[in-house]
């Protein structure tokens, strides 16, 4: 991996957010999103939920962790899929590659069933995409260099950091 | 884990608070969430008791703005901390890219230091993490209080890595944003 991050190109965006619209399409869903299992949002397709979708990111991290603890003490090794379901709203979520969480928001016009279906499909594609990119980030961290993060982009980062942190 | 995403062009990081029971990484983040300019911050989210302790984690993401085409993000947490929150501790941890130890400086808290820092190293390290490995900042919060440990003796015990240090009082927000800006930048300097 690049340094020990990880990255996303643009062909493998566009991949990603391809299987994401047909997802969302296909199971009659709101919304769709994409976020790393360290609560980072990684892509958001469909209607722009009316909510902070940053801070829905971390706390469905932080639920899918929970709930993989809870997992391991009752002697399972995950739960690879939570359900929410709400009186109007509801949420699927699902571990993919055990590194992204796939989120399909939800209303009473579709089913349960139906998002399940599809989104285990979406599942298997987006599976490729995602190996294809762990591969290629394995690749570019031998040339160890991330080209467009050079010296100009930390002395441009850290005088924005000394401008706006500040009392 | 930071996570790059050339499509979009973001970069997002994420930093952790760390440090034992009351010594001030929810203030820390209360008082940065006060100070920086609204369209700098995203909304605060705290999982905590009844009581105002926390729970779970509080999150709070700060968005640098456009820095040579990418959208920097960074994504600050607390962990719990009381001891028989580990489980949640260790789960805060994954993904790190940062952190800062917020010590309370109280001679009667000293054990809950060292006990809480090496509560941290095994936490990460049952992720694979050295230490060593992640950037850190110390902060010795508290010293205005009248009972406190020197901070060189602090430093002795907390800090044998020699991680850069800040003093606080993070109730009145004194040394919260220096500490703040050395931990972003040492997180950006992995990157680059």
């Amino acid at each position: 991996m690049v340094k020990g991050n990880w990255a996303l190109f643009e062909e493998d965006f566009y991949s990603i957010s391809l299987i994401l619209q047909t997802l969302m399409r296909s199971a009659g869903s709101r919304s769709v999103m994409l976020i790393d299992k360290t609560g980072q949002l990684i892509n958001s397709i469909g209607e722009p939920p009316g909510f902070d979708v940053t801070s829905f990111s971390s706390l469905a991290a932080a639920d899918f962790a929970a709930n993989a603890q809870l997992a391991e003490m009752v002697g399972e090794k995950d739960f690879a899929t939570l359900v929410h379901q709400g009186t109007n709203e509801s949420l699927y979520l699902s571990l993919i590659a055990n590194r992204v969480i796939l989120v399909v928001l939800f209303d009473k016009k579709t089913s349960l069933g139906l998002v399940r279906l599809k989104a285990r499909r979406a599942s298997d594609e987006l599976i490729v995409v995602l190996n294809r990119l762990f591969n290629k980030l394995q690749y570019r961290n031998e040339e160890a260099t991330v080209p467009t993060l050079g010296a100009e982009f930390l002395a441009e980062a850290d005088s924005e950091i000394d401008s706006l942190f500040r009392e | 884990m930071s996570l790059i995403n050339y499509s979009s062009r973001e970069i997002n990081c994420k930093i952790v608070y760390y440090g034992p029971g009351l010594c001030g990484k929810t203030t820390n983040l209360q008082h940065i969430y006060s100070r920086v300019p609204q369209e700098t911050r995203g909304k605060m989210i705290s999982l905590a008791t009844e009581m105002d302790r926390t729970l779970f984690f509080d999150f709070l993401p700060l968005e640098l703005g456009q820095i040579r085409g990418f959208r920097t993000r960074f994504h600050l947490y607390t962990v719990p901390g009381q001891v028989y929150y580990n489980a949640s501790r260790k789960l805060i941890l994954k993904g790190v890219d940062g952190i800062v130890f917020v010590a309370d400086s109280q001679i009667d808290r000293f054990d809950a230091n060292v006990e809480s820092l090496m509560n941290m190293h095994d936490n990460l390290s049952e992720h694979g993490l050295a230490t060593e490995k992640v950037p850190l900042v110390m902060q010795y919060n508290k010293r205005d209080l009248p009972r406190v440990v020197s901070v060189a003796d602090l430093e002795k015990e907390l800090n044998p890595s020699q991680a850069p240090y800040f003093e606080a009082v993070a109730l009145r927000g004194a040394g919260v944003f220096d500490t703040l800006k050395v931990a972003c930048k040492l997180v950006l300097k992995t990157l680059g």
